[in-house]
């Protein structure tokens, strides 16, 4: 237990769950909040909040290939650490059904076998990959689990990215295409028209977990929480006691400081595709991890979409999908999901431009693109 | 483009004869694991759920995805007549009872581990399992990693040199408790958190050490000659009747020793198992493994060539005894063996159960492990040592 400066106490209850007392001034809380979120970055787990009878805890893991940050409201330390492993549980779960990084998961067996014979797999997994191809379909083929062997050959699988051979493209896009999986719900098999064909679940599988740890939280009670796959998809349980609902930033492209969107989501999910997390530029153009099935290059001149839907699912594959669509085709799309909106960030880092459609900003001011892009948003929106 | 999938009957990857309905008797976590795998195997169906909580028979649905036919009494599900093999992922101290009326139905058994409570019990599954001539898995999944068959194959062929000790550890960093809706209800605390109340389990040892026990026996084959055990309620004091921190150190017969750990309030290194060899080890984790040669021992000639020509050179050194930490090779495991441990256990002993043919961690693998639980935790609960033979026929 030690004092931050200002009179906050923070404490360590046990390993792994900071707890902060709720201050009363909000110069106070501003500065708590501050001392939470640097504890809970340099241990990479917890900080807490106590409100009404209840009290905020975070922590944090590993999977997926990423952070997922799980923050609930529980009656005390006991009961938080009751629904974190139960969470967490099932994130390892359907990490270990559906990652293609481990050899031991249901997806990596299904590619190892499927162009060669009918996979029969769960129904779970069946109907994640109808899922898949259902998106498929409704975006024209924007949205993909097949890319696997494009992402190999442009260098972004366990890599950072390179410009493709054009004989390693051409091979590639041969390998690549929805319609060319083979889903028979009648012997519940998943079969390849064509060898070299892979699935990868990269742009799905969070939102599913997301959604699964949902289901799973409000049967075990919890009223309120966030949960965080990677700042990627976010799904907002209820709302912070006293709150309209949880406060979620949409940053300006490449800068995670600068808000250019703050919503408050609240049941609802959140997710993100952006250029920046893994791209490489070559001759000032910028090649970013997300390909455009039908060119079988990266997606060219969009910076960042955000979606918010009823489903973390959704939300998920939805914000791939117009990422590679664009504001037109991917308003067409969205109109077909109840509750769906969209943020998108077009052009390039010098010269950008947004699309606001049905976009609930907490300010009403977005709906502008100038105005998304004015900073004052973030500055206004600072602190939580 | 519509989304390619075929007409419902149009293709059938397994004939009728080859169908295999399951019944599943407990629907809890482990269950239904076990359920998602099995639904994996071609011409597996669920065809009959089993529970004493209410809610598992939606959740058992939603995985099979149908109207699943539900029983809430085990001798309900054993009169249906269409099931062919029963999976028991019941609470430990009910094992002995389902598993046994089970076979005696004339099904199939695939037991969740650990066999039984007792060595009474674990005899009775052996002695069941013959009578009635039906086929019994353990569901100990490790058995079955790639990367674990992999490494128990090169340490037979002795490339580890001689294995003296097994070492290893299941930590965790949480209660163990599972959430009850109605913290007051004590009839359904106890039915949700059977694993912290003695009658019921075998605690840590039984539900994580079993895993580490069964590789520690194929390692020296066979089952230990004594045990050593310690544990207490140190952390979690809410109630619980099992140890939240547990120890146990086995000795097989001709040397060699397993020490086991579990823990809940750390969860530095997690599950992990290793193999000390005298001429290299292995380290086994949850998906993969890790071979270590030792430090070269040959014998260098030229060496003993040159110290009676030139001597050897004086002057001040120090050497700590560090830890050695040379340079690992990640167990590769052969193309067309991978897969998940609990995928490849249940697709044995659907494979057993088509060909009723003996699976590979079958009866006698599960009562190795069951006795050795058994027995460590008697010498957890009352401290000191405990020898095997005073309580179990020594196989020969």
């Amino acid at each position: 237990m030690w004092n931050n400066g200002t009179g906050a106490v923070v404490s360590w209850a046990r390993p792994g769950i900071a707890i902060l007392p709720s201050p009363d001034a909000s110069a106070f809380r501003r500065f708590a909040w501050c001392a939470a979120l640097v504890l809970a970055a340099l241990a990479g787990l917890t900080a807490l909040c106590k409100a009404g009878s209840e009290q905020l805890f975070a922590q944090s893991r590993q999977a997926m290939g990423t952070t997922f940050t799980i923050y609930l409201y529980a009656a005390n330390e006991e009961q938080a650490s009751e629904y974190f492993e139960a969470a967490f549980e099932e994130i390892e779960r359907l990490d270990e059904a559906l990652s293609n990084y481990r050899t031991s998961s249901e997806l990596s067996r299904i590619n190892r076998l499927a162009a060669n014979e009918a996979v029969t797999t769960d129904p779970e997994v069946f109907e994640l990959l109808q899922r898949s191809l259902d998106y498929s379909r409704r975006s024209g083929g924007a949205f993909d689990i097949t890319v696997g062997p494009l992402m190999r050959a442009w260098g972004f699988f366990r890599g950072k990215g390179r410009y493709p051979a054009a004989q390693e493209l051409a091979k590639a896009r041969v390998s690549v295409g929805w319609q060319r999986v083979v889903l028979d719900p009648a012997t519940r098999t998943v079969h390849f028209l064509v060898p070299g064909l892979e699935l990868d679940l990269g742009g799905i599988g969070k939102g599913y977990a997301v959604d699964r740890v949902v289901v799973l939280l409000r049967e075990m009670g919890v009223k309120s929480a966030l949960i965080d796959a990677g700042s990627s998809t976010i799904y907002a349980i209820g709302a912070p006691p006293g709150k309209p609902g949880w406060n979620v930033r949409v940053p300006q492209p490449g800068n995670r400081l600068q808000a250019i969107s703050t919503v408050l989501l609240r049941d609802a999910s959140l997710s993100t595709s952006g250029n920046y997390e893994k791209y490489f530029r070559l001759d000032g153009r910028i090649y970013c991890h997300i390909m455009n099935p039908q060119t079988g290059e990266p997606v060219q001149g969009m910076l960042q979409t955000t979606v918010i839907t009823p489903g973390a699912t959704d939300s998920d594959a939805l914000s791939t999908a117009v990422f590679v669509m664009g504001p037109l085709a991917g308003k067409r799309l969205l109109q077909s999901i109840a509750g769906a909106s969209a943020f998108w960030v077009l052009g390039n880092p010098e010269a950008r431009r947004t699309v606001a459609w049905r976009w609930p900003d907490r300010d009403r001011r977005t709906s502008r693109a100038s105005r998304a892009m004015n900073s004052s948003v973030a500055q206004r929106n600072a602190g939580p | 483009m519509s989304v390619s999938i075929s007409r419902p009957g149009e293709t059938r990857a397994v004939p009728p004869s080859d169908q295999i309905n399951l019944g599943v008797i407990g629907v809890g976590s482990r269950g239904k694991e076990v359920m998602r795998m099995m639904l994996r195997i071609p011409g597996v169906r669920v065809q009959g759920l089993c529970d004493v909580y209410e809610p598992r028979f939606a959740e058992g649905r939603k995985i099979t995805n149908e109207e699943t036919p539900i029983y809430r009494d085990y001798r309900q599900l054993l009169d249906a007549r269409d099931l062919d093999a029963i999976v028991i992922a019941t609470p430990l101290w009910l094992h002995a009872d389902h598993v046994i009326a089970s076979l005696e139905s004339g099904r199939h058994v695939y037991g969740e581990k650990t066999m039984a409570l007792t060595v009474q019990e674990c005899d009775r599954i052996v002695e069941a399992v013959k009578r009635a001539g039906k086929r019994y898995q353990i569901g100990l999944q490790y058995h079955y990693a790639p990367w674990y068959r992999e490494a128990l194959q090169r340490i037979r062929a002795g490339k580890l040199g001689r294995v003296m000790q097994v070492y290893s550890y299941w930590h965790r960093n949480n209660s163990w408790r599972r959430s009850v809706s109605d913290p007051k209800d004590l009839k359904l605390e106890r039915l949700i958190n059977w694993r912290l109340y003695r009658a019921y389990s075998g605690g840590l040892l039984a539900e994580l050490g079993s895993h580490h026990i069964d590789f520690a026996n194929q390692v020296f084959g066979g089952i230990p000659e004594s045990v050593i055990g310690t544990g207490g309620i140190d952390y979690w004091k809410d109630g619980r009747e099992v140890p939240d921190n547990v120890q146990a150190v086995y000795r097989y017969p001709g040397g060699g020793t397993h020490f086991f750990s579990a823990v809940t309030t750390s969860r530095l290194d997690g599950s992990q198992v290793r193999a000390y060899g005298t001429t290299g080890s292995v380290v086994l984790t949850q998906i993969d493994g890790i071979f270590y040669e030792e430090p070269a021992t040959e014998q260098s000639a030229a060496l003993a060539e040159t110290v009676l020509e030139h001597g050897v050179i004086t002057g001040a050194s120090y050497q700590a005894e560090l830890p050695y930490r040379g340079l690992g090779h990640p167990i590769e495991v052969p193309e067309g063996k991978e897969g998940n441990p609990n995928y490849v256990s249940c697709a044995s002993f659907i494979e057993s159960a088509r060909q009723n043919k003996r699976p590979e961690a079958d009866e006698h693998v599960a009562w190795a492990e069951g006795v050795a639980v058994a027995l460590g935790n008697k010498a957890i609960d009352q401290g000191g040592r405990v020898l095997f033979a005073e309580h179990v026929k020594m196989p020969a």
